[in-house]
């Protein structure tokens, strides 16, 4: 074993050496999988990005209630009398009260809006999200970055910031035509870079006269004791009959949302990578198939002193590895330092334009070095196989 | 061809079989070869291309197995080892040295001589030490760090004969080992394999076309259409 490690060592040692031989052919190989390498973290940076974007989106001591059997906000409605039956209750519900012995709840819709701005004529569709006064309490880790919250009964709106950086028209005093009415920017707020930031919040009367939603409900913010009381809620409210309930946690319903799109993305990402590297693979049995052409008579030497048909292998699928490695490692650099923290935005929770950032994070990374490698693996087997036939 | 030496030919080669499939045919390169050498010997084999030269040297050498006879070195039957068991037996006791040096270019002088020594079990410090030693042996001292490249033909055949022997083994085996040298490298080539054979008790069998070559050696034999057709000894 000891002797065929070193033939080994000195073999790949020799290979590596001759490699300015073959400069133009190598480099080409390790930059095609380095493309391949980028392709994939791309796609999965964009997944992982949006996936954080909605995982780390509100909280887990509150609930959402959504009627009509849906868990999409947009399609959900809860009748006014089962929102007032719910407040009326006395019994418990594992919800936290106020001082006056009242739910502190948030009644809210969500309109999509087309925003247009001059010389900008498709416009993008943001959410604006009506919402109670106590909303603004009931969004744990938000917090106001520039102005002030929307005043009560007022066409004002608070802005995500990432939404106020990315868009134009959308600093604080601005006004905005969202629908048929002017709207005036009080503030903008804070949400660690979660989708919260990605829509605009205002009085939900104003926003229900603005759209012509008058006692409409879609879903119901309550503050929970603790994350567990869930269960409680469920149980209590499990007589309710008027429209079947979604009763989740604030962090379940956005991480729900997150799985579609980012699966979405996935899958488009996977094929193309994986073609591409099927490509890429058979460069690089070229460019080993090439290496051993290159390396023939040096192999039939160390062959005909006695060296083995295993360390013939072995160094030449380690050549091949170790390019790849290398066009992995470039593919890895290169998309940690192009892709990652890049604004990016796609019709995400409620059809409406959602804005996040893409992570190239540990496991994209890793993920996509793996595929990298993979490719010299498999396509240095080849050549190796066949070095191991040169005598 | 038989040695008359009451001894057992370190080198024995009976009723040999040889030939190769070109297309549909099949080409006879050795009928029936004999062939005996003795421990010790300086043989030359000289002959016309096409004669076969190369085909026995690759037998020889454990490169190649015949179809049919025996082919016994140092007692041992090459002819029925597997390709494995002839790589490694030719690791242990055989020394090739090539006309065209066959030297890795990336690798030192010293790098290249150790080559057969990373087959044995031996710590770094001994294959330095024997490395170092044979070098010197073949007047190469000083020049462990140069690069064949940058080395004369007569210099690089003097590597490649060092890198044969460093394994001390009983056998060298020489292909055109002057071919590509002007005569007085080859001279001193020859004089360097004369050395070997008298001094050091190696038995060579060298293939050459060169008459001048053939003189160093004890035993010429010439080889024609596959068989061994004059004998001439040194007198």
């Amino acid at each position: 074993m000891a002797s065929l490690i070193r033939q080994t060592l000195v073999m790949t040692r020799a290979n590596l050496l001759s490699l300015p031989r073959r400069r133009a052919i190598s480099l080409s190989m390790s930059l095609s999988i380095a493309l391949v390498v980028m392709v994939l973290a791309g796609f999965l940076s964009m997944a992982k990005g949006f996936e954080q974007a909605l995982k780390g989106t509100g909280s887990s001591a509150v609930a959402v209630i959504l009627g009509g059997g849906t868990n999409q906000e947009t399609g959900s409605d809860i009748p006014p009398d089962v929102v007032r039956s719910i407040a009326a209750k006395r019994s418990d519900l594992g919800l936290v009260r106020n001082a006056a012995g009242e739910l502190v709840a948030s009644r809210e819709i969500v309109v999509p809006v087309d925003v247009r701005h001059p010389g900008d004529n498709l416009g993008q569709t943001m959410a604006l999200r009506g919402m109670d006064l106590s909303g603004l309490s009931l969004r744990d880790g938000v917090t106001l970055s520039a102005g002030r919250p929307f005043a009560r009964g007022s066409r004002e709106i608070l802005v995500g910031d990432r939404l106020a950086h990315d868009v134009p028209g959308f600093g604080v005093g601005d006004t905005v035509r969202l629908g048929a009415v002017d709207w005036t920017v009080s503030g903008h707020f804070s949400a660690g870079g979660s989708a919260f930031e990605s829509e605009l919040w205002a009085d939900l009367d104003a926003v229900r006269a603005g759209f012509d939603r008058q006692g409409e409900v879609q879903t119901l913010r309550l503050r929970l004791e603790s994350p567990a009381s869930i269960a409680t809620l469920r149980d209590a409210l499990s007589d309710v009959t008027e429209t079947p309930l979604v009763i989740t946690s604030e962090t379940d319903l956005y991480a729900g949302q997150s799985g579609r799109t980012s699966d979405l993305i996935r899958l488009f990402g996977w094929p193309l990578a994986l073609l591409m590297a099927v490509g890429a693979g058979a460069g690089a049995l070229n460019t080993m198939m090439s290496s051993v052409a290159d390396r023939a008579s040096e192999i039939a030497v160390v062959r005909t002193l006695g060296f083995g048909r295993m360390a013939a292998f072995a160094s030449t699928w380690i050549e091949a590895v170790l390019l790849s490695l290398a066009g992995a490692a470039i593919g890895v650099a290169a998309s940690w330092a192009l892709f990652n923290g890049w604004q990016a935005s796609t019709v995400g929770v409620n059809n409406t334009r959602m804005m996040f950032q893409l992570a190239v994070t540990g496991d994209v990374m890793t993920m996509a070095a793996l595929l990298g490698l993979a490719i010299g693996a498999i396509g240095g087997a080849l050549p190796a196989i066949a070095a191991t036939r040169r005598r | 061809m038989t040695d008359t030496n009451d001894q057992p030919p370190y080198i024995d080669l009976k009723g040999i079989r040889k030939g190769y499939r070109i297309g549909a045919e099949m080409v006879s390169i050795f009928s029936s070869l004999d062939l005996a050498i003795a421990g010790g010997e300086f043989v030359a084999i000289m002959g016309p291309s096409g004669s076969g030269k190369s085909t026995l040297l690759n037998m020889l050498a454990g490169i190649d197995g015949p179809d049919g006879g025996q082919l016994r070195i140092g007692g041992k039957r090459l002819d029925q080892m597997g390709e494995s068991a002839r790589s490694a037996w030719r690791a242990h006791n055989m020394g090739i040295v090539f006309q065209f040096y066959n030297l890795l270019p990336m690798l030192t002088a010293a790098e290249n001589v150790e080559l057969p020594l990373l087959l044995k079990p031996l710590s770094a410090r001994e294959r330095r030490i024997r490395t170092e030693k044979v070098l010197d042996l073949v007047g190469l001292a000083g020049r462990e760090k140069q690069y064949p490249t940058l080395m004369s033909g007569g210099q690089q055949q003097r590597v490649g004969i060092a890198r044969a022997i460093v394994s001390d083994p009983g056998l060298l085996l020489c292909d055109e080992p002057t071919g590509d040298l002007d005569r007085k490298s080859a001279d001193e080539i020859l004089a360097m394999l004369g050395f070997l054979n008298k001094e050091m008790g190696k038995t060579i069998v060298m293939v050459t076309h060169d008459p001048q070559a053939a003189r160093h050696a004890s035993r010429t034999l010439h080889l024609d259409k596959g068989e061994f057709v004059e004998e001439r000894s040194a007198a």
